[in-house]
């Protein structure tokens, strides 16, 4: 999977850690017997292969050189049972552990994923989509190869080198030493260059990170490239990430490459240690040829584990630096939650804005008044009202909708919805409570149908019984499409509420998007609405109707607009303007016209030309 | 593989090696043999310190003949990986922003990620493992021959199957393979567009309705993964059976020529040793074939991607003096679907500015996009200065327009970076000009660090208004001949638009700008407005005109004329 805005994190640590070891144990907690049956079925397979050399040796020594035709064929009888139970075996061994890696990380996306869209949107601030991205699809892979081929190889490995190292010590210590004495040179040569590769290979997903990263920007914002003809400019500096990526590619290959090459080498010159010393000892008759050559086999049998060591130390590696990570992000607590006790209450409508102090810079300081959104917010909107707040860019009525949320928590001050502070809320009530309707429309992948009920239920307020798709009867949708001036274009649609839509709504147009999500908020049907810049796109012709059915169904809900163009705003109450992150002037059109303020001027030179 | 074409010096060289070193190691079970036949003969006199001198030796050349076939293969399927991965980026540079839209990032991302190191793993260890196993195949075979045919011909007895069993594997495991990638990309962009829009999840408190359609992508794709290793742990064991059946073969028959006298156990062991020189290639080869297959299915979806057409090339020069729009009986339909532009023929003249306005979905932005040839339009139906757009060369065409999108982009670059595009003939005076002529330069200034404060995902945060007026900016500093701003003051207050609009009037003069606008007030200012519904033109003239004419566009006006009369009483 991509991996990208990884910089500076690629870092791989050391292959074990325990306190990762012991949380990514209990992650997969549901497959320990899973886990506990293929490990018991290691060292069943390292006997049965071990026994290959023996059943050899046995056969050279006994039956071969003694003329023992038919004990030899019994030799080959016992071999027979042995091969045909190693590949029961092994095929059990191979599905389980493929099972329990799948399983892993299935688990670990889901958690993941459910994490993740339950942090505040701060978070969201702080980190980009891409690393969200690469946690819950790479790093969760990464971490499941750990338990497909590097955790379990290593044991069946360990167990394996154990055997090996018993059963040769066991027919000959003499000769088992000789072996041996390559093991120092092999751990200096294998750590040196295990080490390297190590740092080869840190570079190496920095690198990749930020090529990724680069690619996926540069697919958002191709139209721009496209549009002023960069595409050159653009190639040059993606040629430079790659090629740059691809040097570090290499310089870790040298590495992996040599530690490999040098494994095999020392392996083949053990086996000439072997032949010198145990020839002399068959010369001197102290030494079988049947152990001899069993001797060999098992040499062979004993630098393959730890030439592959390698491989799966660099997988344990990755897996240990993803888990790490992974535990990062889930470590990360919500900002914003529920209190632990919610109070029952706040079913009237009205919303009060006390005192709100607000910055998305966290580290803004009283005296320093440039960071702060809201200063001093005050306002109050009675059950039933339609508000609307209006003020020039970045005076903070965006900020109003997402405190009113909670988004975001305050600084000082307090948001309060039907008399109860949101903080006292519980949070998934509160949303369904107060519904919000987006300045940047965002649509899912999915038929119309699904983008329009989202997170509904049947009365729309209450906790929520979702994951059933909620239970809005097909009457309700056509209602609030007729209502959104959406139906007309739904009819076009091929399928109607089954057409699809791709990634971002981008088969249809902007406008049409944002009747689907208007539509989408009537379906949601909240108690108190929030309608934050919607119509800003749409036409006059459907903003005129959207208004027109709009009041018919804002009749008795409390409503929040919050607007741009003072024109969409004439059918509220009344009207707040923010100025300097606090409510400037408040009162009908008529009275802030007549009062010739802020408001005043704003209106005059919408009209004036 | 014209990629691999390219470095077949490093491949030729590569395999040479792998030659080398695979002769060499076939030759160590023969020495071993030769002195265990010596050891047999007479082990007090047996020569054995040339034996081992030899295997040394042997077993050093071998190493350092892997170590240049791994140097010289890898590199080169590395070099195979950056060509690819190059050649895919300037295909994308010439997808349409719907075409990248209609397959999603993420995607994309797996195929320029993951598919391209799965033709590296292909070109690379794929490719050197399955020449090493033929290697050693080819070399033990002819080694075991040449030692005793009549037991090569028992030893290699099981291997028949294993050809059978391959071709049977391959199959199931290429469609598995397949099926588990394209879930991938299905998993991939739930997480994505869910956390893109995760303000939306969060609004109406849909994490759990999110959680339940990732869950059902999530277990798809573990279905698909576990039917993808229900094959793939046949195949390991069944190779180990295959060879280990060659060794209990060579046992029990080469045993009884031992016994017979026909051949001497030194060649037993040289057998066994070349049975087990092939045991690793053999276990191993369900693994090569594995990324034989991934690589050959991910060479297939990436050259879906590649287009044979070259990449628009850097812009020579823009077309001559200030051209004129002309559209002609343009019908317009995105791939299968109903047209959204129907017989469209208008003109804006030299110098002119002509506004497009009409409901939503009319087409309006449709208009721009043809022109600009971000969708390419039917032959001789878009002309710019008198061409056909599809006559001229891409970036000329792009470079005599300024096109100022619907939804603005920026990169997370500085700003100065966003604006100028890192064009050379736009300097940072010129940048700064730009931005102040779209309104944004004194807000620029109070970011952190002016005109090098880096944005989006990593840097500041900037609004949607402060982003539509950097990219106005950006089309702005290019200095274009014609202008298209595609309802550009969408999410710009009133104050702001006004001062941009001031502003603009100074920069428009001269150039030829077609307005795409809902805002009937902006369209006021052009000397003639054209009324686009469900695609077609209903009406156009100058604003007076048609607002006599009372049809739509007198219609759209009173509309908002009511609005504002209404809110005024």
């Amino acid at each position: 999977m991509p991996d990208v805005h990884d910089d500076g994190e690629g870092a791989l640590g050391r292959a074990f850690d325990r306190r990762l070891v012991g949380r990514l144990w209990g992650a997969a907690r549901a497959h320990h017997r899973l886990i506990y049956g293929s490990l018991l079925l290691f060292p069943l397979i390292a006997a049965l292969e071990l026994a290959q050399p023996y059943l050899l040796k046995v056969a050279i020594d006994e039956h071969i050189l003694r003329g023992d035709w038919a004990g030899l064929t019994r030799v080959a009888g016992v071999y027979v049972v042995v091969l045909a139970a190693l590949y029961a075996l092994r095929m059990a061994e191979a599905y389980l552990m493929h099972v329990t890696g799948q399983r892993v990380m299935h688990d670990l996306r889901a958690t993941l994923f459910a994490h993740v869209v339950r942090l505040d949107a701060r978070f969201f601030d702080r980190t980009p989509v891409g690393r969200l991205m690469t946690r819950v699809l790479y790093d969760a892979e990464a971490v499941s190869d750990a338990f497909t081929s590097g955790l379990s190889a290593i044991v069946a490995d360990v167990v394996t080198l154990a055997g090996v190292v018993a059963i040769m010590l066991w027919m000959d210590w003499h000769l088992a030493l000789v072996t041996f004495s390559i093991v120092p040179v092999l751990a200096v040569a294998a750590g040196y260059f295990r080490l390297r590769a190590r740092d080869a290979y840190r570079t190496v997903r920095r690198r990749l990170a930020r090529l990724n990263g680069f690619l996926q920007e540069s697919l958002q914002g191709m139209a721009v490239v496209q549009l002023f003809a960069r595409e050159a400019h653009e190639r040059e500096r993606f040629h430079e990430l790659n090629a740059s990526y691809r040097r570090a590619l290499f310089g870790s290959t040298i590495f992996e490459a040599t530690l490999y090459s040098s494994v095999e080498a020392i392996g083949a010159i053990a086996v000439a240690l072997l032949l010198w010393y145990g020839g002399a000892q068959i010369a001197a008759g102290t030494l079988t040829f049947g152990a001899l050559v069993a001797f060999l086999q098992y040499t062979n049998r004993f630098f393959l584990p730890i030439r592959d060591l390698g491989a799966k130390y660099t997988v344990m590696q990755a897996a240990m630096a993803s888990a790490e990570r992974i535990f990062e992000l889930l470590d990360e607590r919500p900002a914003i939650t529920s209190p632990a006790v919610a109070p029952r209450g706040g079913e009237t409508t009205s919303v009060t804005f006390d005192r709100v102090w607000f910055a998305y810079d966290t580290r803004a300081r009283f005296w320093r008044d440039d960071t702060w959104v809201l200063r001093e917010c005050s306002f109050e909107v009675a059950p039933g009202e339609h508000v609307a707040i209006v003020g020039a860019t970045g005076e903070g009525k965006s900020t109003c909708a997402r405190l009113l949320n909670r988004s975001y928590d305050v600084s000082r001050g307090r948001v309060l919805v039907g008399g109860l502070d949101v903080r006292e809320w519980d949070l998934e009530r509160l949303r369904r409570h107060v519904g919000l309707i987006f300045q940047d429309t965002v649509l899912f992948t999915g038929s119309v149908e699904a983008n329009l009920r989202l997170g509904a239920t049947a009365d729309g307020h209450g906790p929520s019984r979702l994951g059933d798709g909620g239970a809005v009867d097909a009457a309700t949708l056509e209602r609030a499409v007729r209502m959104a001036n959406a139906s007309t274009f739904i009819e076009a649609l091929p399928g109607r509420f089954d057409a699809p839509l791709s990634e971002r709504g981008a088969n249809i147009s902007y406008g049409q998007r944002q009747l689907l999500a208007i539509a989408r908020a009537l379906v949601y049907n909240p108690a108190i609405l929030v309608l934050d810049e919607a119509t800003s796109s749409v036409d006059p012709e459907s903003e005129a109707l959207i208004q027109d059915a709009m009041k018919r169904l804002l009749a008795g809900r409390t409503t929040i607009t919050i607007a741009h163009r003072l024109a969409t705003v004439h059918g509220a109450d009344r009207i707040l303007v923010l100025h300097r992150g606090r409510v400037h002037e408040a009162g009908t059109h008529a009275d802030l016209v007549r009062h010739g303020g802020l408001y005043a001027r704003l209106w005059e030179l919408q009209t004036s030309r | 593989m014209r990629y691999c074409a390219r470095y077949r010096r490093r491949y030729l060289a590569g395999y040479a090696c792998l030659l080398t070193g695979t002769t060499l190691s076939l030759t160590i079970p023969w020495t071993i043999k030769q002195a265990i036949e010596s050891l047999e003969r007479d082990a007090a006199t047996a020569a054995l310190g040339t034996f081992v001198a030899a295997i040394v030796a042997l077993a050093i050349f071998n190493g350092l003949a892997r170590l240049g076939s791994r140097f010289a293969i890898i590199g080169a399927a590395q070099r195979v990986e950056f060509d690819v991965r190059n050649d895919l980026y300037a295909s994308m540079q010439g997808f349409s922003p719907a075409t990248i839209a209609e397959r999603g990032t993420g995607e994309l991302m797996t195929r320029a990620s993951s598919d391209v190191s799965a033709v590296k793993q292909l070109v690379g260890f794929g490719g050197l493992s399955l020449v090493s196993t033929t290697f050693a195949y080819g070399g033990a075979i002819a080694a075991m021959l040449a030692v005793d045919p009549w037991l090569t011909l028992w030893a290699m007895s099981p291997y028949p199957v294993l050809i059978l069993l391959a071709k049977r594997f391959n199959a199931a495991v290429h469609d598995r393979t397949e099926a588990q990638q394209e879930q991938l990309g299905v998993v991939s962009s739930v997480v994505q567009e869910h956390i893109a829009g995760i303000s939306v999840v969060r609004a109406y408190a849909m994490e759990r309705r999110a959680e339940a359609v990732f869950d059902a992508a999530n277990a798809e794709f573990l279905r698909r993964s576990l039917a993808l290793g229900r094959v793939e742990a046949q195949f390991s064991p069944l190779m180990s059976l295959i060879a280990g059946v060659g060794i209990l073969v060579v046992l029990w028959a080469g045993g009884r020529a031992v016994l017979e006298g026909r051949i001497t156990l030194g060649a037993l062991v040289a057998f066994n040793g070349y049975l087990a020189y092939l045991a690793w290639p053999t276990l191993a080869l369900g693994w090569t074939l594995s990324i034989v297959r991934r690589g050959l299915t991910s060479m297939g979806r990436i050259q879906e991607l590649l287009t044979r057409t070259p990449p628009p090339p850097a812009p020579a020069e823009t077309v001559p003096g200030t051209p004129d729009i002309r559209f002609e009986g343009l019908t317009f339909a995105y791939g299968e679907r109903a047209p959204v532009l129907r017989d469209v023929s208008f003109e804006v003249r030299s110098g002119e500015t002509v506004a497009i306005v009409g409901p939503t979905g009319s087409g309006k932005s449709t208009l721009g996009h043809l022109l600009a040839r971000l969708w390419e339009p039917p032959p001789g139906t878009v002309f710019l200065g008198g061409r056909d757009v599809r006559a001229l060369d891409r970036g000329t065409l792009r470079a005599s327009i300024g096109f100022v999108p619907q939804e603005a982009f920026l990169f997370s670059r500085s700003i100065l970076e966003n604006v100028t595009l890192g064009r050379d003939d736009v300097p940072a005076e010129i940048a700064r000009q730009a931005a102040d002529a779209s309104g944004i330069a004194a807000e620029v200034d109070e970011f952190p660090q002016g005109f090098a404060t880096v944005v989006g995902e990593r840097g500041l945060t900037v609004s949607g208004g402060q982003r539509q007026r950097l990219a106005l900016a950006r089309a702005l500093a290019g200095g274009p001949s014609v202008l298209v701003l595609d309802d550009v003051f969408a999410s710009v207050d009133a104050a702001k638009e006004e001062e941009i609009v001031a502003n603009l009037a100074r920069e428009v003069a001269g150039r030829t700008v077609l307005l795409m606008t809902h805002r009937l007030r902006a369209a006021r200012a052009a000397s003639r407005v054209i009324v686009l519904v469900e695609g077609r033109i209903v009406e156009q003239g100058a604003h007076d005109e048609l607002l006599r004419a009372g049809g739509v566009y007198a219609r759209l006006w009173r509309i908002q004329q009511l609005e504002e009369e209404i809110a005024r009483a």
